[in-house]
């Protein structure tokens, strides 16, 4: 019953190869190379061998968690039911929707790529703009997950404390901007 | 940093079984996994090629210099900007920031900082903001979350005007 016809679709791996290597692939491809020669020339080849070896250990950590945040996030465009997803999160939420999204971002566990995976998915569904934005940011400045395993043993508890309380209100406010902005907002593959 | 993949990795089993007790059909899950890999992770590693170098070419000492309490409220344009320009993971950034500590950052410069790096961390945009919701959402993001790591300073300010709760640990 699975349906894989796409795979033999030309047109459609050409699409996703273009995805893959467009304009802004090429960009990318320069930036690494021109602030490694930056790096070559200014702090000497060994330096450059040595950023190149932390990418690597930091890919080789990395690439399990993209392959299964990217499985997690196509699960989820799948199956939630996209309709009835914007009906609750799609209209002017209030203060409330805001609030809500502040503490769903504290709380959301795992790096950028589950949140922005999800983020990703709820957007599609054509999510209030305020909601979206304090959402990612509450996740970025409150995150819990972070703050145990980052903020603690690096900074002290007191630190991370007074960080996390300083930056409680700031979601929110950011969110209301957000609603406030005259910016059109066009959502990556929100038009399937 | 392994509770991380652990809770991805029960997320995912539970989505599957949900998955297989719905029936799903396999080829869409698989054809959108295939499209968004091809989106991100060429141009994924890329971006953390040259986050690497951007980290090994940052002047820490010179930056940490000019965060410290008699910058006053000063240092905390500075904080942010360095947030700004840490292209990398918080391996790196709260390496950065303790070192900042040990120079003798303020807390607020220190605040700042932190904040600013987890709002803007450049290589969190390059790698899953523009691929997965492009420029648009970018662009509406930023100038929202714009003020929070200055408000975060200043409010830490004011804190310390009447307590100094949250001096960070410099015993590492």
């Amino acid at each position: 019953m699975a349906s894989f016809e796409f795979l033999k679709n030309t047109d459609w791996s050409k699409e996703v190869l273009s995805s893959a290597f467009g304009n802004s692939f090429w960009g990318f491809l320069g930036a690494a190379v021109g602030f490694g020669l930056l790096c070559w020339v200014i702090k000497g080849p060994d330096a450059v061998w040595m950023a190149l070896n932390e990418d690597f250990g930091l890919l080789v950590d990395l690439m399990p968690r993209v392959v299964i945040a990217l499985t997690i996030a196509a699960l989820i465009w799948v199956m939630m039911p996209r309709d009835r997803m914007s009906a609750l999160v799609g209209t002017e939420s209030g203060l409330l929707g805001l609030i809500v999204a502040t503490l769903a971002g504290a709380v959301t566990p795992g790096g950028p790529s589950s949140a922005y995976a999800l983020l990703a998915a709820v957007a599609v569904s054509g999510a209030d703009r305020g909601a979206l934005v304090a959402y990612i940011t509450a996740w970025a400045t409150l995150g819990l997950q972070r703050i145990l395993i980052w903020d603690v043993p690096f900074m002290g508890a007191e630190f991370a404390m007074l960080r996390f309380i300083v930056c409680i209100p700031l979601p929110v406010i950011a969110g209301l901007i957000a609603r406030r902005l005259p910016l059109t907002l066009r959502i990556k593959g929100a038009q399937e | 940093m392994s509770s991380g993949l652990l809770v991805l990795i029960l997320l995912l089993m539970l989505l599957i079984g949900l998955a297989l007790h719905q029936r799903q059909d396999v080829g869409p899950i698989l054809r959108r996994i295939l499209e968004q890999f091809a989106m991100l992770v060429p141009r994924m590693l890329l971006a953390m090629i040259a986050a690497g170098f951007i980290a090994k070419l940052i002047p820490k000492e010179a930056i940490a210099s000019l965060l410290g309490d008699d910058a006053g409220i000063l240092a905390l344009p500075v904080a942010v900007i360095a947030g700004l320009i840490v292209p990398a993971g918080p391996v790196i950034a709260f390496a950065i920031a303790a070192v900042f500590a040990k120079s003798g950052a303020s807390v607020p410069a220190l605040i700042a900082f932190i904040t600013s790096w987890s709002i803007f961390a450049a290589h969190r945009i390059f790698i899953y903001e523009m691929p997965l919701l492009g420029g648009s959402f970018l662009r509406l993001r930023l100038l929202s979350a714009m003020a929070v790591p200055f408000l975060a300073g200043t409010i830490a300010i004011i804190v310390g005007l009447i307590s100094s709760f949250g001096q960070p640990l410099l015993a590492q």
